[in-house]
């Protein structure tokens, strides 16, 4: 709405000034009722993710609520987790080249389920070793956060993360790494004229014994699965198991197998892993799908009746900071969900992803569905 | 007269209770999960039923598939195994102390690490196809990716547990029983087989069971070279249960224990063999050990062992080594790109350093522990008059009826509630080789038990000897090539451990098996090819001066 560019004539004149008073007033209560709203919400985000303490200390380039000294007294910092073992062990020797006095040998890495197992047999049988918590996926977060397995911290770093990387319940767990996944194939072997551009693309007989994909265990892979079944319904992966592919406990022995020509699509390739295999030179090609990438969690918590809470507030607050996350990119290739935070080194900008959402409470409640049909469709 | 409560009744019964308590404690455990129909994720069970235990029947594939493979690798293992041996322990082949030495290499390099090597030399696109192709072959030459190449993979690498439970046996036998067999004009091929077979039978079937067993356990080449061609066996099933999120542990564990019923019916069997005849060929008359002449079939023979060593330790091993200096693994020779930092990155890595020591340090713990309690409870087995001592023959080999990662399950829920604090800590997994590597060591030093004469330890026991004494100064005398047998394969065994350890790792306790599988998941083969080549280098080591001491101690006299 904007003023006639003409004189207007007299009654047009009034009504349009009357038009434009309106229109100005309809304008300012619109902006009003959200300028409210906006503040009110985030004022309860504010109170929401109002930190640990008052006023969080900067120490050694990152802020922080924890008590820096404890932390030292307490000595050690044990933290369990499904990463790779060189990047995890990377990330702890970070954190104790700061803090030398903390111990961070002490770590076990295992894939999720057999990790939140022994997790679960520790904690039931009253044994508390771990004091920092990393997931790929929400089920077992959800179900620690029944059992009440949580501390609730909330770092003074949240305020950099979107809400959608936060749990429900601030402080409880965070996104620590954003990881998409498109499709990959070996340029010696598929044209680009000819590679798949759409998920659908995949059910093509050209690709049939000729895709790979992660196993049931994979978080990841549940997320694809929810996503192209909402987007196409029940038949596209009965169509997909016509395909024959292959399902693989990893994401680096799917890129070996398309490396070796063993197979010809990743048909869930993680761009990170094909990031460090192109950088080796491997002769691959990542394919953005027309419909959008998937995305997992890793998240990161501290355990309840942590043995070293102090030393894991302050892991926390580093890992979450900007020097933690950069950290983490480096080793991982992996985006980190803090928009302050370069992306990983040769990727695209996180801009360039757009990432197909999904409703996490109806993914989890399918979860089980998702692993009968995936392990009819491997074979099982 | 001695008292009722003798030292010897004492002990026995220690013993006994000991074993028992081992096997029995966390199986109790394993059956409570394995009837869990409730939630999974609640200990104690909510709920009991005997639902889970028709997993293998709604999955009969896999069951055939398991048994199909198991059969295949076991007719290959014990094959190589006392061809290995009666070459080794019987004839004059040349460089006979070196070759023996050597034969244990295999089952030190362990299926996983195998597996990771063949799955780079045999499969589809692998090595030996890529030179073949070079060649002008057009179809793949080797397809290791099969049931057949899954069996001869596990083959190799458990025909040394078979060579070394059987040549303990043939290094104890009197030859004069062979040299009459061919004094009365049999060959020597008749007197292999019709003399020194049967003789040495109790150690074969032994060795038949064990392998059987732990080829229906085994998990590495299936997973590596079975499951990205759909092909699962019981323990990959069992696996993809457990590494998911909820893992089904109570389906994993009924599946498992459903193993059990095969491994009873093969005891019974082999009780039945051992009660039906005599196998004693050690007696109070001294022997000089003799080898058979072989003339110029020496060299043939010499050949077959060092094939097998070829194709069972160096061509792996250099396999690995190809892989460890990539940049990322490729056979295609375009993409060939060469790199030191798989081993910068292994060196670095700390705690795979501590692994390592952890590692060598339960090895030596459990195989000198471990020999000594299986000795006495081969003893106990096939010497005693105590009651139950029949029932402890099946009690010991519980443990190889089930996946050692369904074992590890039972393991860990029934340790982690003991009051005395072992979980997480070294003396844990100590208790856990102790408990799965008892058939192992019992069938070992049996197969040596069974051939010696009772009344070589009556005499000394008439002669006024007490039962220790009798067991010091004559038994474990002539029960030596066993024990130091058990003692190798218990060494090795722990040392290369994977399905119980990664339940009973704890964040302060890491050995390096489950290390390499987690690089293998995470990491790529390159990392992990030189993850396994510096632990088979660092270990090789510590068993080549253990192997050089043993060799001294076994070497016949007046050759």
């Amino acid at each position: 709405m904007g003023y006639a560019s003409d004189k207007p004539q007299k009654g047009e004149h009034v009504m349009t000034i009357t038009a434009n008073q309106g229109s100005h007033v309809l304008t300012m209560a619109v902006l009003l009722v959200v300028g409210l709203l906006l503040c009110s919400r985030g004022l309860s985000m504010a109170q929401a993710l109002q930190p640990a303490c008052a006023q969080p200390k900067e120490v050694k380039g990152f802020l922080t609520c924890a008590d820096v000294e404890k932390a030292e007294k307490e000595g050690a910092l044990v933290y369990y987790g499904p990463d790779v073992e060189r990047q995890l062990v990377g990330i702890l020797k970070k954190f104790n080249e700061l803090f030398p006095a903390i111990n961070t040998n002490q770590y076990l890495r295992e894939q999720t389920g057999r990790l939140y197992a022994k997790l679960n047999a520790e904690r039931q049988a009253g044994t508390y070793f771990a004091d920092v918590l990393a997931l790929s996926d929400y089920a077992p977060a959800f179900d620690l956060i029944k059992k009440q397995g949580y501390t609730i911290y909330i770092s003074p770093q949240l305020v950099a993360f979107d809400k959608q990387f936060i749990s429900e319940t601030p402080g409880m767990f965070t996104w620590y790494s954003l990881g998409v996944a498109g499709m990959t194939y070996n340029t010696d072997v598929v044209l680009a004229a000819e590679a798949p551009k759409s998920w659908k693309d995949l059910l093509d007989p050209t690709w049939r014994a000729a895709i790979n994909f992660k196993d049931s265990a994979s978080g990841l892979q549940g997320v694809q699965w929810f996503v192209l079944r909402q987007l196409y319904g029940d038949t596209f992966w009965k169509d997909m198991m016509q395909q024959k592919p292959r399902t693989l406990p990893s994401t680096v022995q799917q890129y070996e197998r398309v490396i070796n020509r063993e197979d010809k699509i990743i048909g869930l390739g993680q761009y990170s892993t094909y990031l460090e295999f192109k950088a080796k030179g491997a002769p691959l090609a990542f394919v953005v799908p027309t419909e959008g990438v998937v995305s997992t969690p890793a998240i990161v918590g501290i355990l309840d009746k942590a043995p070293h809470p102090e030393a894991a507030k302050l892991f926390i607050d580093w890992f979450l900071s900007p020097l933690g996350q950069a950290a983490h990119t480096q080793l991982s290739f992996t985006y980190s969900p803090r928009q302050d935070v370069a992306p990983p080194p040769g990727a695209v900008p996180v801009s360039e992803m757009p990432i197909l959402q999904l409703d996490w409470k109806a993914y989890i409640a399918s979860h089980s569905k998702y692993v009968r049909e995936w392990n009819a469709l491997a074979g099982m | 007269m001695e008292s009722r409560f003798n030292t010897q009744t004492l002990i026995t019964w220690v013993v006994m209770v000991l074993c028992a308590g081992l096997v029995l404690y966390p199986l109790v455990f394993l059956v409570q999960v394995a009837l869990n129909t409730g939630d999974a994720q609640t200990w104690p069970p909510a709920q009991y039923g005997l639902d889970n235990f028709d997993g293998l029947l709604r999955a009969p594939k896999v069951l055939l598939n398991t048994l199909h493979v198991a059969a295949l690798a076991t007719g290959m293992a014990v094959l190589i195994g006392f061809s290995m041996a009666w070459i080794l322990s019987r004839t004059d082949v040349p460089g006979r102390r070196t070759l023996e030495s050597l034969m244990s290499l295999p089952y030190y390099v362990t299926p996983l690490v195998g597996a990771l090597a063949w799955s780079a030399l045999g499969s589809p696109r692998g090595i030996i196809n890529q030179l073949w192709y070079a060649l002008g072959g057009t179809q793949a030459l080797v397809h290791i990716n099969s049931p057949e190449g899954i069996a001869w993979v596990m083959a190799l690498f458990e025909g040394s547990v078979a060579f070394v439970m059987i040549s303990a046996a043939m290094k104890s036998m009197d030859p004069a029983l062979e040299e009459s067999s061919q004094v009365l004009g049999a060959g020597k091929l008749e007197t292999m087989l019709r003399v020194t077979l049967p003789l040495v039978a109790p150690a074969v079937v032994g060795a038949v069971i064990f392998v059987f067993a732990e080829m229906l356990g085994s998990f590495s080449a299936a997973a590596i070279l079975g499951m990205p061609e759909r092909f699962f066996v019981v323990t990959t099933a069992i696996w993809t249960l457990v590494v998911r999120f909820p893992p089904d542990f109570p389906l994993a564990a009924a599946m498992g224990l459903s193993l059990f019923g095969v491994m009873l019916a093969m005891m019974y069997l082999y009780r039945r063999v051992m009660h039906s005849a005599t196998y004693v060929t050690i007696t109070g008359k001294a022997f000089r050990p003799r080898l058979i002449q072989m003339g110029w079939r020496r060299w043939p023979l010499f050949g077959v062992c060092v094939a097998y060593l070829c194709v069972a330790v160096f061509l792996p091993m250099l396999a690995l080594g190809y892989v460890s200096l990539l940049k990322f693994a490729t056979v295609i020779p375009k993409d060939i790109a060469w790199t030191l930092d798989n081993y910068r990155t292994a060196f670095d890595l700390g705690p795979i350093r501590e692994a390592l020591g952890t590692s060598l340090t339960l090895g030596l713990l459990t195989a000198t522990s471990g020999m000594v309690l299986m000795g006495l409870l081969s003893w106990i087995i096939y010497r005693s008059h105590t009651r139950g001592a029949g029932w402890l023959e099946y009690i010991v080999m519980f443990p190889q009826s089930v996946p050692r990662l369904v074992f590890g399950l039972g393991l860990l829920l029934s340790w982690v509630v003991m009051p005395i604090p072992v979980y997480g800590t070294i003396w844990l997994l100590l208790v856990g080789y102790l408990t799965v590597f008892l058939p192992l060591g019992v069938r070992t030093i049996s197969g040596v038990m069974v051939q010696l004469d009772k009344s070589v330890e009556e005499c000394a026991r008439v002669c006024g000897a007490s039962w220790l004494y009798q067991l010091w100064t004559v038994t474990m005398p002539l029960l030596r090539p066993g024990l130091i047998a058990a003692w190798v394969l218990l060494f090795i065994a722990s040392v290369r451990e994977v399905g119980t350890s990664v339940l009973l790792i704890g964040p302060r306790t890491k050995v390096i098996g489950p290390a390499i599988i987690a690089s293998w998941e995470s990491s790529g083969l390159q990392l992990t090819a030189a993850m396994a080549l510096i632990q088979v280098s660092i270990v090789f080591a510590a068993l080549l001066v253990l192997l050089i001491v043993a060799g001294r101690m076994v070497r016949i006299e007046g050759e």
